[in-house]
């Protein structure tokens, strides 16, 4: 079968700068002018032996349309920077993605939100910036209200909503987006249990619609419920690519016979 | 044997290409081609105009939130806008016009000083904001993905809405000093086109410069000070010697103010200045986009 989404020999360099606070990625004007009248010719000296970390080593899979597909990895296996570059956010160092349907990206729950303005206002926004024509969202407004279950304070600034209107409103917008493939990162990990359960409730019903998900998740039996094949990641490389139930089982494996090796 | 049987259900089967049926996407039929395909680009990336329009709803709702935000719990609203162009009016009438006695051609001083600085305002405000727009909104670029210029263009698209507001008085002031519409009134559009893509122009190059290089939002009040200094806002361009006038000549702003209020004031337009205003501010716009559209790829590692 044709795959929906084709990854191929993706890699990803950062760049960091030794002997510098991480926090300061960028140069001052100053500093590059410097940089470049010291050792001009550094940039080609430099093999980028100590200053650089690759992210992502040589990936490559495929998805087919309608499946659902679980990442997993221990953190800093660059999951999340692999789908930054699947959204557009960053751009690969070498490689190839191919993708044949429309893609929405849920790396965050309520991105936009701005607290002056009311829900009303923020679901228009929300949407427009997760690439919901104005159309659409008028027409499915009332669903996702009720969704969130703050149709009395719909007109209120968001500022005075409490955390779980916030992110029921906010997930509420993002349940309500209708593309073909669906990325998701490690967004339904927060609020109470009931707001579990009702993201959990979404995202099957989601799956069931026949739409392409890429869910990034720590939650080990979300992957079960909701995936049949799955991707674990390890230090940027695909460490296996198959079956749910044969992933988690290399997963568990590698999560107990690593704190041996380190220590 | 027992294979005949087999044959029509595998047939059944093969009929239908596509994943065990649900409602809605199941029958989605995969393009020949590729919707998006991600590379990463060498040198020059291109402008991908289609992309900008198919995102200009995002372009509306960022200025009306932009503007939305700028006004709520205020308690003058709207009029703000109109509030700093005349209280700088003000000041310069009574130091410029009346204590230095600036010559102001012929016109009434108010309304000399207000046409340059209402068209100053929006174009200061536009580039300052623009420049400020990538930084400003970097939780988008780092979560969502769309086309990246929308950002400074809705930062400068929302001053338009002041500008507006601050016309009115304008408007006032031409009745109240009696000058009346005339076919050359036709070229206000143009120049207030004029005035938004330089300011759009400026707004982009500067925002993408910004986000590498953070010298940007300090050095940046200080060269708008210097362009307001060699622009003719407070004076006119003929009090300029003849043998330097070259160099403000140089500043693209200048043929827009003073073809602005030649417009306004009926008189002769500065067709070469005006001519140089729009080729430089073209070129500064397809510039600044192609830069904007090459640094655009590590905005959201370095933001």
């Amino acid at each position: 079968m044709k795959p929906i989404i084709k990854v191929a020999n993706i890699s990803k360099k950062f760049r960091i700068t030794p002997g510098e606070a991480p926090s300061v990625r960028y140069d001052t004007l100053r500093e590059s002018l410097v940089k470049l009248v010291r050792s001009p010719f550094a940039r080609f000296r430099h093999n980028g032996a100590d200053d650089t970390v690759w992210a992502l080593k040589d990936v490559n899979f495929e998805v087919v349309p309608g499946e659902v597909m679980g990442i997993i990895g221990p953190n800093g296996a660059g999951k999340s920077t692999l789908l930054k570059v699947l959204s557009r956010i960053i751009e690969p160092t070498t490689g190839r993605v191919d993708l044949y349907g429309r893609v929405a990206s849920l790396l965050e729950v309520g991105t936009g939100f701005h607290p002056d303005l009311s829900g009303r206002e923020n679901v228009y926004l929300n949407g427009a910036i997760l690439g919901m024509k104005r159309r659409e969202i008028s027409s499915r407004f009332d669903e996702i209200v009720a969704f969130a279950e703050v149709e009395r304070f719909i007109d209120t600034a968001v500022k005075h909503y409490s955390s779980g209107m916030y992110l029921r409103l906010a997930f509420a917008v993002a349940a309500h987006l209708d593309p073909e493939i669906l990325i998701v990162d490690e967004v339904l990990a927060v609020g109470d249990a009931s707001f579990q359960k009702k993201c959990l409730g979404k995202m099957d019903s989601v799956t069931q619609s026949g739409r392409t998900v890429l869910l990034v998740t720590h939650s080990l039996a979300m992957v079960r419920q909701l995936c049949r094949r799955a991707i674990l990641f390890n230090e940027g490389r695909v460490e296996i690519n198959g079956p749910t139930e044969d992933v988690l089982a290399r997963y568990e494996r590698m999560q107990s016979v690593e704190p041996m090796i380190r220590t | 044997m027992i294979s005949t049987i087999d044959q029509p259900a595998s047939t059944a089967q093969t009929a239908t290409a596509e994943p065990p049926a649900a409602s809605g996407l199941s029958s989605y039929d995969l393009p020949e081609k590729p919707l998006v395909t991600i590379v990463p680009h060498r040198s020059w990336v291109p402008l991908k105009l289609r992309d900008l329009w198919s995102s200009r709803e995002l372009l509306y709702f960022l200025m009306w939130r932009d503007i939305k935000v700028r006004y709520k719990q205020t308690v003058l609203g709207a009029t703000w806008a109109v509030i700093q162009p005349l209280i700088t009016m003000i000041i310069f009438t009574f130091f410029f016009g009346k204590l230095a006695r600036m010559p102001t051609e012929g016109v009434p001083s108010p309304i000399f000083f207000y046409t340059a600085v209402l068209l100053w305002t929006f174009f200061s405000n536009g580039v300052t904001n623009g420049a400020n727009s990538l930084i400003g909104n970097s939780n988008l670029i780092t979560k969502v993905y769309f086309p990246r210029l929308i950002i400074p263009a809705a930062a400068v698209g929302a001053g338009l809405l002041d500008f507006a507001i601050a016309s009115v008085l304008l408007v006032g002031l031409i009745v109240y000093y009696g000058f009346s519409a005339t076919w050359s009134y036709l070229m206000l559009l143009p120049i207030i086109v004029l005035t938004t893509l330089l300011s759009l122009g400026v707004g982009i190059w500067f925002s993408a410069l910004n986000v590498k290089y953070r010298d940007v939002r300090y050095a940046l009040p200080f060269l708008i000070q210097v362009w307001f200094f060699v622009s003719p806002i407070i004076y006119p361009s003929s009090l300029v010697p003849t043998e330097w006038r070259w160099l403000p000549a140089l500043n693209p702003l200048g043929g827009i103010i003073e073809s602005f209020r030649a417009t306004l004031f009926g008189r002769e337009l500065p067709w070469h200045a005006l001519a140089y205003s729009a080729a430089f501010t073209l070129g500064m716009l397809v510039y600044a986009s192609y830069a904007f559209r090459r640094m655009e790829r590590s905005f959201a590692e370095l933001i």
